[in-house]
């Protein structure tokens, strides 16, 4: 009898083993869509909507917002059919667009309209134009962001200087426009102009710490692309409140984040541009507090080397031709930096410099009492440097 | 099976005791760890809570060892009526066992609600936990040795790649945000130890296991190599985290050793994301910290009424997922835990010092050589 049962038993543990093959919910990646970029914009009611809407297809909602989902869509059996020619450009990605006031609810409004539901975990960028962060603050347009569970908080934001769904459209073919801006933030060692990337996850730390920051900003023309300065955000408001130049970022770079390449170019007295590539930068900002007077000193050495000059007739590279050089380095440097200061404490009365996390850390106590308004206070504060440039070497020429 | 007693052969040795402690200790509480610890204290420098409740635990420990070594063979379920007398002990007895039940409901309730959200979205609760309650019912019926040996293969491989997991985050990692030590003075650290303590409940398993171990002199150094490991554990954790999100960022995420883990992406390893890898290795964690307090609670049953463990293991896995599911939501759940913790604190912290001095007072059990 017992034998019996614990047959019956295996042969159902064995049938139900053949049930078990499969995941409980799985979904295959062809049945998704996977977007790897994400544009923020203020409303801009589409054609289709504008039709569907004609007919009635509506829901209630106010137009706050318009996104841009970039999909990558597979690679299905009608694209390898055509392999050989290499035809339409907008192939490599696909960009939809949706209008309303809740971004969970108009992505859940994509899942009327195609048959494969949208997936986050793959979303590699987020821009937001800077129109729509003017308006609101990032708080409310990021919330349902950094909720979601898909999204990971790897994920890049950038602001646009225009339109972030121009900024999510190229005319190269077989470019996605998503990960090329998040390969573009790579290219710090070639350039002080891009600021460190800000991720999901430094976004929410920098909002909720209440201090002003700084996003990358991207420019569009002609559907290409540019990084080109940074929009600044102010802490209390956490809404766009303007830019800061390329120039102004080189200026930014010196004392604010490690330089890790780019290109001082100045101009020798006799009108020709001569080049410095820093290779190796170090910075302090090194606060001062007497009594209830706070003031900070920034000091910064590079080392570099002189790649072009194009003095006529050439000066050979002596000492003491060095010497002049990194002096008028150090001035360039200097007005970079002035230009930036200025802007920060005098247009825009924000630090984005990263001047309150030295007084933090150096004076605790200080901090404490001036960080409600610092914003405000860091613009009236006294603020002295000094650059040391050194040349080490002119590459591999010698004159 | 040899139920009430400990037969010959269900003895552990001393490392395995150790692997106990530590597989008990890591837990649910170190995905939420970091942003308890900096609610509570709001200061960077909540690393150093770590370890002062570290050596408070191991004070803890100490005075557990030292009780269960003046009874030697028996767990604390078998010597408490030697000390307090039988109604007391059953009273004791009774508060330790639904500790034991609640612990192993809320791990398997967090369990839950993390692979709902992150991983297997769509399944439905029941169904992820009742093939995990089943397979650690499965484990359980073959006694602690059988427990025990799991769990040395669990071990290394959960150090191995949390480890890896986390240390590859120094990519975010930047020191400042751990700057200035003691910026705000040493009251918020001392603000941070309640709940670091939460997350150091496991040692009190040790009130079970010596009577187990096959070389019971040696239980105070399994106590000490199983509270050492979770507290390194624990403090590298909780630097590397507040490391790479600041503690403005840690306070308001729900999960923030996990996200953590997602904030970054490595190019050109074989694994781009490693959440899912954290969260395979982190399943086994919880897997054994609800195994062992199963089988605590069942074992205290079993010795309350000298009755087979068998039928209790059984009739444990019902109360046990009732309870898990008790919980309305998630903050419900963490509210559990934490009252647990808090209990725990008092029962494991207070009690086996009573109990020791008694016993020592009135000279119960044989004094340890």
């Amino acid at each position: 009898m017992k034998r019996s049962l614990y047959f019956v038993l295996r042969i159902a543990a064995a049938i139900l083993l053949i049930l078990n093959t499969g995941c409980w919910s799985s979904n295959e990646i062809e049945d998704v869509s996977v977007y790897v970029g994400l544009g923020l914009d203020v409303a801009q009611v589409s054609e289709f909507e504008r039709g569907i809407e004609k007919q009635g297809a509506s829901y209630p909602r106010e137009k706050v917002l318009t996104a841009t989902v970039q999909i990558v869509p597979p690679i299905t059996g009608k694209g390898q059919k055509q392999g050989g020619s290499s035809s339409t450009p907008s192939e490599a990605y696909m960009n939809e667009k949706l209008t309303g006031d809740s971004i969970i609810q108009i992505f859940r409004q994509f899942s009327l309209r195609r048959d494969r539901p949208l997936i986050g975990h793959h979303l590699k960028v987020i821009v937001v134009s800077s129109e729509l962060a003017k308006r609101y603050s990032l708080e409310q347009i990021f919330d349902f962001i950094l909720r979601d569970n898909d999204i990971r908080p790897s994920c890049l934001v950038l602001v646009s200087h225009r339109n972030a769904f121009e900024a999510l459209s190229t005319n190269e073919p077989g470019e996605v426009p998503a990960l090329y801006l998040a390969g573009l933030v790579d290219n710090r060692y070639r350039s002080n102009k891009i600021i460190p990337p800000v991720t999901l996850i430094k976004l929410d730390s920098a909002m909720q710490s209440g201090s002003s920051f700084l996003l990358q900003n991207v420019v569009t023309a002609q559907n290409d692309h540019k990084f080109s300065g940074a929009g600044i955000f102010k802490g209390s408001t956490k809404k766009w409140v303007g830019e800061l130049s390329q120039l102004d970022l080189e200026g930014l770079s010196w004392f604010s984040f490690d330089v890790k390449g780019g290109a001082l170019k100045t101009y020798a007295p006799e009108g020709y541009s001569i080049t410095y590539e820093p290779k190796n930068s170090k910075s302090k900002i090194i606060p001062k507090v007497e009594g209830n007077d706070i003031s900070f000193h920034i000091k910064v050495s590079s080392e570099g080397r002189l790649i072009e000059d194009w003095s006529f007739p050439e000066i050979p590279s002596s000492g003491q031709y060095m010497r002049e050089l990194e002096k008028q380095f150090e001035k360039e440097a200097r007005k970079q930096i002035q230009q930036v200061l200025h802007k920060m404490q005098h247009v825009y009365r924000v630090d984005v410099g990263g001047f309150n996390k030295q007084l933090r850390i150096k004076y605790p106590k200080v901090w404490n009492k001036v960080k409600e308004d610092w914003d405000e206070t860091f613009s009236n504060i006294p603020i002295t440097y000094e650059i040391d440039m050194k040349i080490t070497d002119f590459g591999s020429s010698t004159d | 099976m040899s139920g009430i007693n400990n037969g010959p052969k269900d003895q552990i040795t001393t490392s395995q005791a150790a692997v106990m402690v530590i597989n008990y200790m890591l837990g649910a509480g170190i995905l939420t760890l970091p942003r308890t610890m900096v609610e509570a204290a709001k200061t960077s420098d909540v690393w150093m809570s770590i370890l002062i409740s570290g050596v408070i635990i191991l004070v803890a420990g100490w005075v557990i060892v030292k009780l269960c070594r003046r009874f030697q063979g028996k767990t604390v379920f078998q010597f408490m009526p030697e000390i307090t007398g039988k109604w007391i002990a059953f009273i004791i007895s009774m508060i330790i066992i639904t500790y034991f039940i609640t612990i192993s409901a809320f791990e398997i309730r967090i369990m839950a609600e993390v692979t709902g959200f992150y991983l297997l979205e769509g399944t439905p609760a029941w169904a992820i936990v009742m093939t995990f309650m089943w397979v650690g019912l499965y484990l359980i019926l073959g006694g602690i040795n059988c427990i025990a040996r799991l769990y040395e293969i669990i071990l290394p491989i959960t150090l191995v790649f949390f480890l890896i997991a986390i240390l590859l985050s120094s990519r975010i990692f930047d020191v400042n945000h751990l700057r200035p030590l003691l910026g705000s003075g040493i009251k918020p650290v001392l603000q941070g130890i309640k709940p670091s303590l939460l997350s150091f409940t496991g040692y009190e398993i040790m009130l079970v296991t010596t009577a187990f171990m096959k070389n019971p002199k040696k239980a105070n150094k399994a106590m000490m190599a199983g509270i050492v490991v979770p507290v390194i554990i624990y403090l590298i954790t909780v630097i590397m985290v507040i490391g790479g999100m600041s503690i403005n960022g840690v306070e308001k995420r729900t999960w923030p050793t996990l996200d953590l883990v997602r904030s970054f992406e490595v190019q050109g390893l074989f694994f781009e994301r490693f959440e899912s890898l954290l969260l395979v290795i982190w399943i086994m964690q919880i897997f054994s910290t609800f195994t062992v307090t199963h089988y605590a609670a069942s074992l205290g049953w079993s010795q309350l009424f000298k009755k087979n463990v068998r039928p209790f293991i059984f009739a444990m896995l019902p109360v046990i997922y009732l309870i898990a599911m008790i919980p309305k939501d998630i903050n419900e759940a963490f509210k559990l835990g934490d009252m647990f913790g808090n209990v725990s604190v008092y029962l494991f912290g207070g009690i086996p010092l009573i109990l020791l001095l008694i016993s020592i007072l009135l000279k119960k059990g044989a004094k340890p050589n």
